[in-house]
């Protein structure tokens, strides 16, 4: 067990003030607020690059996921295939230690919890490469259970928690592979979450 | 701009009031309810808990616990908060209590011994779910495996220890009412799910603006939580298909996905919400008459 796993939950803040306390809630480590890419230079700019072009191959596939555009299994490989590439090492080498000029929105963490951001970006591009290897595969519902429980009650809650979100625990390359695409895809974006929900400041 | 002042104020006041510090202390009652002749289900309950988000709150998952059976740290200015062990242990948790307590914890803030709950736990949009909701969840509650263990004690700072001062608060925030029955269904979830916990802003005193609903907040750190009404993003070049499809997905029409606490309202809620559900959020979102105030039950 390491120490993130008790770290203070930022999901938490403005809660007790969404109940009606007070606005300001405590926000360790947030701040900044909208920052623009613009005026980024150096491994920023590089960073923010490679973030914005998994950001389009994304949004390629969640487009053709979703049906405003056609499903082309092709593009589907050849978008999941780019996001393989640009994770593991050819993210994590874009984060040297300490670098946080304006206008990044990284956070300190990375270099705290350094072990756990690089099972994030392996995971990542694990997962992007496991999609590219389902693209193929029949259509299916993006969610498991679809809405209700399907007599699963409440228990399947640990599951529904995520394991995958901490980086353990979720469904294999293998098993991703052989699920429909949207539910693969689904597994990869909680990745891109996790990391941005630790690692990332709220915009 | 720290607005944690009027708590203080509330115990001051409370202390001070004499009488009327008692009539403070005790907080507003919700009207009766009679939930007598309904019959839960526990996976209508599950559901329930699912776009209530109860479940991330009272489960240490990221430390492997059970669920239900207490909460990790959530930290707020007031201090830390640990959402309490709320399986049937009959000790450690829920298992002793009736229906009726259970009803007056999650709609009112009020406990069996007949103390204020911190609005960190939040009743005050709870107050909302239907009768059957609540029969349901109960249910749920009552299904899951009861668990030894306290989650710790919340660690909070004077004067926010004293929950004699949370009666007052309530007496000025908590509207206890169930939903109106006309309500539509995605208004109904925008409260259950607390979006505007997170996405309304605050008046001076700490109460939510409700002529503001979802109009977006800053955070203390000089960021701001976005807007969510339909005007706004419609202007950030959202469709309501987009807010849908992020709801399940976490992918923003950009390609961007949330990070934050939206993470995990995806994460912890939405993700599981059936997709008439999402639609409906998502509708009324875009679509209802959100600058009401929130007691008016206006049908969009
Ligand atoms: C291992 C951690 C990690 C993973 C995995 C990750 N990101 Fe990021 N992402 C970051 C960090 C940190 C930043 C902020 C970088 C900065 O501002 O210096 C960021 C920034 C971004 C940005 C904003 C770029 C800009 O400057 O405007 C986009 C878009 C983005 N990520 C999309 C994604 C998507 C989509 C995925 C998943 C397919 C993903 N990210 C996976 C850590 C990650
Ligand atoms: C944002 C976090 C959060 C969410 C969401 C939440 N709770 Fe809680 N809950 C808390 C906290 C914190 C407390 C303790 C409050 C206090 O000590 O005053 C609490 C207390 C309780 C209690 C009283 C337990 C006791 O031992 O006195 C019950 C019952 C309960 N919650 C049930 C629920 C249910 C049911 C839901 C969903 C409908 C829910 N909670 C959602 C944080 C949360
Ligand atoms: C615990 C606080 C919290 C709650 C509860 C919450 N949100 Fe959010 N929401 C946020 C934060 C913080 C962001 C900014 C996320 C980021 O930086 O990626 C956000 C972002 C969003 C956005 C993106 C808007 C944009 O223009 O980028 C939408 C849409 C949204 N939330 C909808 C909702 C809905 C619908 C609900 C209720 C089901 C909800 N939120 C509940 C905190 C919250």
């Amino acid at each position: 067990m390491t120490d993130h796993h008790r770290r203070p939950r930022l999901a938490a803040l403005g809660l007790w003030a969404g109940a009606g306390g007070a606005a300001a809630v405590l926000a360790a480590g947030l701040g900044g607020g909208a920052v623009a890419h613009v005026g980024a230079t150096g491994v920023v700019k590089e960073r923010m690059d490679l973030m914005m072009e998994i950001g389009d191959a994304t949004k390629a596939i969640a487009d053709m996921l979703r049906g405003t555009q056609p499903y082309d299994a092709e593009r589907m490989r050849a978008m999941a295939r780019r996001i393989e590439g640009h994770g593991g090492e050819a993210m994590t080498s874009l984060f040297p230690d300490g670098s946080l000029d304006h206008p990044s929105e990284a956070l300190p963490a990375i270099w705290t919890e350094w072990e756990r951001f690089e099972r994030l970006a392996d995971l990542m591009a694990d997962q992007a490469g496991a999609l590219a290897r389902a693209a193929d595969n029949p259509r299916g519902p993006m969610q498991r259970g679809g809405g209700m429980m399907g007599g699963s009650g409440i228990m399947s809650g640990s599951g529904m928690m995520g394991g995958g979100m901490m980086g353990g625990g979720g469904p294999s390359a293998e098993d991703l592979a052989a699920m429909p695409p949207d539910a693969a895809f689904r597994h990869l974006a909680q990745t891109c979450s996790a990391c941005h929900e630790a690692y990332r400041e709220e915009q | 701009m720290r607005r944690t002042g009027w708590i203080a104020a509330a115990v001051a006041l409370a202390i001070a009031a004499g009488g009327a510090g008692t009539w403070l202390i005790g907080g507003p009652t919700a009207p009766p309810r009679d939930l007598t002749d309904l019959t839960g289900d526990v996976n209508r309950g599950a559901y329930v808990a699912r776009l209530a988000g109860c479940i991330p709150c009272h489960t240490d998952s990221e430390a492997g616990g059970a669920v239900l059976a207490g909460g990790g740290p959530l930290k707020t200015e007031f201090g830390i908060f640990y959402g309490p062990n709320i399986t049937p242990h009959e000790t450690d948790g829920v298992g002793a209590w009736t229906l009726e307590q259970f009803a007056a914890a999650v709609t009112e803030g009020r406990a069996p011994d007949g103390s204020h709950y911190y609005p960190s736990f939040p009743y005050a949009f709870y107050t909302r779910l239907s009768d059957q909701d609540i029969v349901d969840l109960w249910a749920a509650v009552r299904s899951v495996p009861a668990v030894e263990g306290r989650a710790p004690p919340h660690d909070l700072a004077f004067p926010y220890t004293v929950r004699a001062g949370l009666g007052a608060w309530k007496r000025l925030y908590l509207d206890p009412e169930p939903a109106p029955a006309d309500w539509p269904r995605g208004r109904y979830l925008a409260e259950v799910a607390h979006c505007g916990a997170c996405h309304t802003p605050r008046t001076a005193l700490g109460g939510r603006d409700a002529d503001r609903r979802f109009a977006g907040a800053p955070t203390p750190g000089g960021g701001t939580i976005p807007a969510i009404t339909g005007a706004a993003l419609t202007e950030a070049g959202w469709t309501v298909e987009d807010l849908a499809y992020s709801l399940v997905s976490g992918v923003k029409p950009d390609g961007d996905v949330y990070g934050g606490a939206m993470a995990r309202v995806v994460q912890g809620g939405t993700q599981f919400w059936s997709a008439t559900d999402r639609d409906a959020l998502a509708v009324y979102l875009f679509e209802g008459a959100l600058g009401a105030p929130i007691t008016e039950g206006e049908t969009q």
